[in-house]
């Protein structure tokens, strides 16, 4: 399968401020790829350079093989992208602007299909178009920019924190969205912060933080990364047996309950040992994503395991 | 806490947040005033001279709609002639911007919900933006009593002046805050009081310009239109003559009726909600928004419309008043003098009467074109540049659609001001001859716009974040070397930096075109350094 994203030690400084530090970032066609990291990570500012808005300082980013800055405007021939935070035309109705969008576009040439897919998109998304601009609610200024992105069809969506402001019945509608352009062969990069919205829809995901990539994989390979969480009832004596076992770290007597958390690939030789203790009341929580991220979104950059010591560029990341 | 404790910190907030904005127009309406006070000593020194200039309104009276009636060559009465109706006039948009500010503007961005959750409630805020408002006019009134004070006029007479202006201002803060029960947005209260406070000023010309001159000219009786707006009813409180304050009851009668109609609308609707239903827009676009030209002229189509009024009227007055023209000449040698020196020793004094004008007309234009610059600018930094460039419209073919509705916003107002100047020929002695002058001049002004237009290009090209700043300055700096810079006597270098020095001078028959040829070439590269620059350069969002 052909790469549709192509970045490697892409960087970008304003001013003294490092924003990417030599990034990295594969999207293969096809694949809805999640885009993950905390605020000021650099999520933002990549999606401005794949998009020609913003020039690289360094490194390389390629889109269909081609450079976004120089083949800008034959590149998003091919695009459709929903900003993050979206700023209409304040005397342009909602309507007005998701038709000169498709028209810039270049999704208007079917004029029969582009009105019935604009009006299905509109119905879905419950978004009334005559409204202007300035009257708009976030959401729903929102709501006109991904009627604008879907209502032609691309081969690459690029999409910044696009559910920001969406009430949850509306992420289902956009989730229903994502899944007909993927079903149609189109690549997906989505920026986003709900980790439950990427655990739907993302078939790999990468990480990044200040400015570099930190983790990258499908989510069953990222799961990997991190441990199951083990819980019994406590009977005085038992942790200190608990805490000789191989591959158990973190053990704690919280609420009545021994509590650890033990490498995932170390489990099930693990049961056996408990069974040999008698435990009673026994939990194994399966690895979960949210400890992976928060790990990686917390403030101590010494915490996420395998991350590089924090940079320069981790000022921004570290607030 | 009582209704008055609460009444206290929302005055004071209303008050802190326009700190500096009410500073500027007060400071700015009482520096008028004093520049035409001190003018009146300095320019019109002599009765004579006053007495000459009140009777050319005998002649022209369409002289009066920028000025007001008439009522004695004394300069006292001289001094409010000419710019009492000028500074009621920004007393009037001071007080209706003031007004929606603080009531549609804060509900259109959802703070006074903020503010009305609190025991303020819904019609507290209402009231301290009246208080506010009031105050705001008494200081107005104060500074301008002073500015009459301060060039040696007598106090009874400027005291009155300063309470003509107060009141209008008032009068007017009440239409504003009808205005803003009315609308759904602030932009639509601000337009309709905008145009009543334009029409009041407007009503009150026609009023004086109709009205019955004595015999000797030097005082007007205004005709009935000029009592059904606030600004007549400043006038005839006829400071420094009659001093009679009784008319501007009319003024606090009508803001205390309006107030109250405010509050009863106020009480009958939801925070939030208006009077009128709010406009719905079209749910489909029209031909014209087919692409990033169509968008970006429908960005600029209303700023182009209200330039162009002033264009159509500069141009009608530039051949309505050559009438005048003769009379200056033997009536006011210094003014005619000025008209000469503007447009050069060969022309003759009804061409630079035009020339002058049209030079006005000029500055609209390049304003104009900086506009749609300026625009350009406020879409890269607002954001919504960004979904456009995300299409496949090219950076240079963007900023080239701006520079093209730039260059269509010359072209508009100026065929507009000649529409105007041929429609004022018809009315004198030779309208063939005037009307061809009036053409010339209005072609002459193209060239230098455009060069307007190309620096404000680069400008955005290479400084995005001092775009409106620095277009402004430049259009401030280059009307006022280039137009006034001789007549101040400042050095000829200074004056020549001005596109508007070299603007071709339709006098004495013969055109000489080479100035406009020159900055054409100039404004042409400077278009196209900045589109092609504008290829190498990065959207610049924040700041």
């Amino acid at each position: 399968m052909s790469t549709v994203i192509s970045i490697r030690g892409l960087e970008k400084r304003f001013g003294r401020t490092v924003a990417l530090d030599g990034l990295d970032l594969e999207v293969a066609q096809g694949e809805i790829h999640g885009f993950l990291g905390p605020n000021g990570a650099g999520k933002s500012t990549t999606i401005r350079i794949l998009l020609g808005l913003a020039r690289a300082s360094g490194g390389e980013a390629r889109l269909f093989d081609r450079d976004p800055w120089r083949d800008a405007a034959d590149l998003h021939r091919r695009v459709a992208y929903v900003p993050g935070d979206v700023s209409l035309w304040p005397n342009l109705s909602g309507g007005e602007a998701i038709d000169l969008l498709s028209r810039l576009r270049g999704g208007t040439a079917d004029r029969a299909a582009y009105a019935e897919r604009k009006a299905r998109l509109i119905e879905a998304f419950q978004l009334d178009p005559r409204k202007k601009g300035r009257a708009y609610s976030k959401g729903n200024r929102q709501k006109v920019a991904l009627v604008a992105a879907f209502a032609t069809p691309a081969e690459l969506y690029i999409l910044d924190e696009p559910t920001s402001g969406l009430d949850p019945l509306m992420e289902q509608v956009f989730n229903r969205e994502i899944d007909r352009a993927a079903a149609d062969g189109a690549t997906v990069l989505l920026s986003s912060h709900i980790l439950s919205e990427v655990e739907t829809l993302c078939d790999r995901v990468s990480i990044i933080r200040a400015g570099r990539r930190v983790e990258a994989g499908t989510l069953a390979e990222l799961r990997h990364l991190t441990r199951s969480s083990v819980a019994f009832v406590h009977v005085p004596g038992q942790e200190s047996a608990v805490e000789a076992l191989d591959g158990a770290h973190d053990v704690v007597v919280n609420a009545g309950r021994v509590q650890f958390t033990a490498d995932s690939d170390r489990v099930a030789a693990l049961l056996p040992e408990l069974g040999r203790l008698g435990v009673e009341g026994l939990t194994v929580a399966p690895p979960s994503l949210e400890e992976l991220f928060l790990r990686h979104y917390g403030d101590d950059p010494a915490m996420a395991d395998g991350a590089p010591a924090a940079s320069g560029a981790g000022a921004e990341a570290a607030r | 806490m009582s209704p008055v404790g609460l009444l206290v910190p929302l005055v004071a907030s209303r008050a802190r947040r326009d700190r500096l904005q009410l500073v500027l127009w007060i400071a700015g309406t009482a520096g008028l005033a004093l520049m035409a006070t001190a003018a009146v000593g300095s320019t019109f020194g002599d009765e004579s001279e006053r007495e000459s200039i009140l009777r050319l309104t005998i002649i022209a009276p369409a002289i009066l709609i920028f000025r007001g009636t008439p009522n004695g060559a004394g300069e006292g009465e001289f001094a409010v002639f000419l710019i009492l109706a000028f500074l009621c006039l920004m007393a009037g948009l001071m007080s209706t911007f003031l007004a929606v500010r603080h009531t549609r503007g804060d509900e259109e961005q959802s703070r006074a919900e903020l503010v009305a959750a609190t025991p303020a409630a819904r019609t507290l805020p209402t009231a301290a933006t009246v208080v506010h408002g009031v105050l705001a006019n008494l200081v107005l009134a104060i500074a301008v009593a002073i500015a009459f004070m301060a060039s040696g006029l007598d106090a009874a007479g400027s005291a009155v002046t300063g309470l003509a202006v107060g009141a209008t201002g008032v009068a007017f803060l009440g239409v504003g805050l009808v205005a803003a029960q009315l609308f759904r947005t602030s932009r639509s209260a601000n337009a309709l009081s905008v145009a009543l406070v334009l029409a009041a000023y407007l009503v009150r010309g026609l009023g004086d310009a109709l009205g019955e001159a004595s015999d000797d000219g030097l005082f007007r009786t205004a005709a009935w239109p000029s009592r059904l707006s606030p600004i007549g009813w400043a006038q005839r409180t006829e400071p420094f003559a009659a001093n009679d304050p009784t008319p501007l009851l009319l003024s606090i009668g009508l803001a205390v009726v309006l107030i109250g109609l405010v509050f009863v609308f106020q009480s009958a609707r939801d925070s939030g909600a208006s009077l009128l239903p709010g406009r719905a827009g079209r749910a489909a676009a029209g031909p014209l928004l087919s692409g990033h030209v169509g968008l970006a002229w429908r960005l600029n189509a209303g700023a182009i419309a209200s330039w162009a009024v002033g264009a159509v009227l500069a141009g009608a007055l530039a051949t309505t008043l050559t009438p005048l023209v003769d009379q200056i000449g033997s009536d006011a040698p210094a003014i005619a003098e000025t008209l000469q020196q503007v447009a050069g020793p060969n022309a003759s004094l009804e061409e630079a009467f035009t020339v002058t004008f049209f030079s006005m007309v000029g500055i609209l234009a390049a304003a104009a074109a900086l506009q749609a610059v300026m625009r350009a600018r406020l879409e890269e930094a607002h954001g919504s540049a960004e979904p456009v460039l995300a299409t496949p419209v090219p950076r240079r073919a963007w900023l080239g659609g701006y520079a093209l509705v730039g260059a269509l916003a010359v072209v508009v107002i100026l065929v507009l001001s000649a529409g105007g100047a041929l429609l004022g020929s018809l009315a004198s002695d030779d309208p063939a001859a005037s009307a061809e002058n009036a053409l010339q001049s209005a072609l002459a002004q193209a060239p230098a716009a455009l060069v307007f237009l190309g620096l404000g290009l680069v400008v955005f090209v290479l400084a995005p974040r001092l775009t409106i700043p620095v277009a402004w300055a430049l259009l401030a700096a280059g009307a006022f070397f280039g137009i006034f810079g001789e007549l101040l006597g400042l050095p000829d270098w200074l004056h020549d930096l001005s596109p508007f020095a070299h603007s071709p001078l339709p006098v004495g028959g013969e055109v000489d075109w080479t100035g406009g040829f020159w900055m054409l070439g100039i404004a042409a590269a400077a278009t196209a350094l900045a589109v092609v620059a504008m290829g190498r350069r990065e959207l610049a969002t924040e700041g």
